[in-house]
């Protein structure tokens, strides 16, 4: 048995927040993509995952949400790093920061996000080409030694099944599935028109074992698609959340989200039904913090 | 021919091209008036594809492959419509494209697609656009606006620094400036002295409509 699904069993776990929004506050400037820094700043990161591990994260996320070879084809202005190297590099510094931490009550997920392509009729991305992308980041993470892996933020189902099937090819690892949805007048909907009813079926056919939704919404627009996701699937579920809107003050992003408030919105996520709950934008290890002390004192 | 208007309108809301493309080419068969048929045929049915994805009725795959079949009539149309009284001064020039650091295009494509569905000459700069680039391409073809896209907060201050640059070449009474991307508001729009915001693609087109010719 994998040591993260029996967790998952015994306990609400607790994912880490944002990183790219912990990255501009220290530095990250404009065309430099976030995944870059594994190699140009690894101190930085081993930091930011230790306070996030600090903070009471459970589950910790490498810094490759970008890091598919088409992503960072056109994300890297300076030229793309060697995806497969990357990817290793992001996974070992994660690794080195959970050493610290008793090994089998924190984990290590291999974070994949959307390739940035479309398939037709939008654009013109192959299931070939996103196939082979997913699968090469998915191999490297696996090298890099990551307990299950992520794919996150999708909002085409049709892509989110490839990123599925990739990683299936090269490991026996969890997988972890969330899609990012819209809250439109009939209900929750990615861009493409994905609702939860389909994101439980089908996600879970191809065999995710934890399904959710992330980014997009705030906490407060997330409580009630984790009560209907419940209500769709016995699968966990995990929902991660932005820190509210951005708000510009000066040129500069504020999320104006107080982190209590953020967790408290993420304990009715709890209550309506959640097994897992973190942040994506904007939140920071104080947002994990506050939830940390809130899932203790259940 | 209010029956041919009906079919046409349909036609796009069915997000066929074929039949778009068939209905253009016998409007011009039968001699019908251009610019009705546009207006009153193709624009509708636009106009209700993007009422209907505002409304969370049909998403984006809908509302490119009715914009796909709008640009297949307007294909056919097009020539016809500047020979027509009128016709070519209606039509306005939009310079569009992802400001530099930034590569989210599917916000910014969605604007541009909707744009040349509605008529408009569309020059789409694609994604991470330097700032001289946009203001060099809009004096170059002479765009009445100016349609910037950002989806980050780090890479927002870009949109200000292309209203500074029209400014600084003189230019800034030549074209109207738009800007766009989930960051962006109102409030962002009226603080770096835009001439407007478009929160989604069916606002962009209202915006150039509302203000051109």
């Amino acid at each position: 048995m994998n040591g993260f699904l029996d967790a998952l069993r015994e306990k609400v776990l607790l994912f880490d927040g944002g990183m790219g929004s912990m990255l501009i506050a220290v530095g990250l400037t404009d065309g430099e993509a976030p995944e870059e820094w594994s190699i140009k700043r690894p101190d930085v990161l081993l930091d930011i995952h230790t306070k996030y591990l600090e903070a009471g994260a459970d589950v910790i996320q490498t810094n490759t949400f970008g890091a598919t070879s088409i992503k960072l084809a056109a994300s890297c202005r300076d030229g793309a790093p060697d995806t497969a190297a990357l990817n290793v590099r992001a996974a070992e510094i994660a690794r080195q920061a959970l050493g610290e931490f008793i090994a089998g009550s924190r984990f290590l997920a291999g974070d994949i996000g959307p390739t940035g392509e479309f398939f037709p009729p939008m654009g013109t991305l192959s299931v070939d080409a996103a196939r082979n992308a997913f699968r090469e980041q998915a191999a490297a993470l696996e090298r890099g030694g990551v307990d299950l892996f992520l794919i996150e933020t999708m909002y085409d189902i049709s892509e989110a099944v490839e990123a599925i099937r990739a990683v299936r090819e090269v490991s026996d690892k969890p997988i972890v599935c969330e899609l990012t949805m819209e809250r439109k007048k009939k209900g929750y909907f990615t861009i493409m028109g994905d609702s939860p009813e389909k994101a439980a079926e089908i996600l879970v056919a191809e065999g995710a074992a934890v399904i959710g939704a992330n980014c997009s919404l705030t906490s407060g627009e997330m409580i009630d698609l984790a009560g209907e996701m419940r209500s769709l699937t016995d699968a966990p579920l995990l929902f991660q959340p932005n820190a509210g809107k951005p708000e510009m003050a000066g040129g500069k992003a504020i999320y104006r989200q107080d982190p209590e408030e953020f967790a408290d919105d993420l304990m009715k996520m709890v209550e309506a039904g959640a097994n897992a709950v973190g942040g994506c934008c904007g939140t920071t290890p104080d947002f994990i913090r506050a939830t940390r002390a809130r899932l203790d004192r259940m | 021919m209010k029956e041919h208007l009906g079919s046409c309108r349909q036609a796009i809301i069915d997000g066929d091209a074929e039949k778009s493309e068939e209905l253009a080419k016998l409007t011009l068969e039968k001699g019908m008036p251009v610019l009705e048929v546009i207006d009153r045929g193709f624009v509708e049915g636009i106009r209700e594809v993007g009422r209907l994805w505002e409304e969370g009725e049909l998403f984006l795959p809908e509302l490119v492959i009715g914009a796909d079949a709008m640009k297949k009539a307007m294909a056919v149309l097009r020539p016809a419509l500047e020979s027509v009284e009128g016709g070519q001064d209606r039509l306005g020039h939009v310079v569009i494209g992802t400001i530099e650091g930034d590569i989210h295009d599917i916000g910014k494509t969605l604007v541009a697609t909707m744009l040349a569905a509605n008529g408009f000459e569309v020059t789409d700069l694609g994604a991470d656009v330097p700032v001289a680039k946009f203001v060099e391409t809009a004096a170059e073809k002479g765009a009445d606006w100016i349609a910037i896209s950002a989806l980050l907060t780090t890479t927002m201050p870009g949109q200000k620094r292309v209203i500074e640059r029209l400014e600084a070449k003189s230019l800034r009474g030549d074209v109207k400036v738009m800007v766009g991307g989930a960051p962006c508001s109102e409030e962002w729009a009226s603080e770096i002295g835009a001439d407007g915001y478009a929160g989604d693609a069916v606002a962009a087109v209202a915006l150039v409509k509302g203000q051109t010719g």
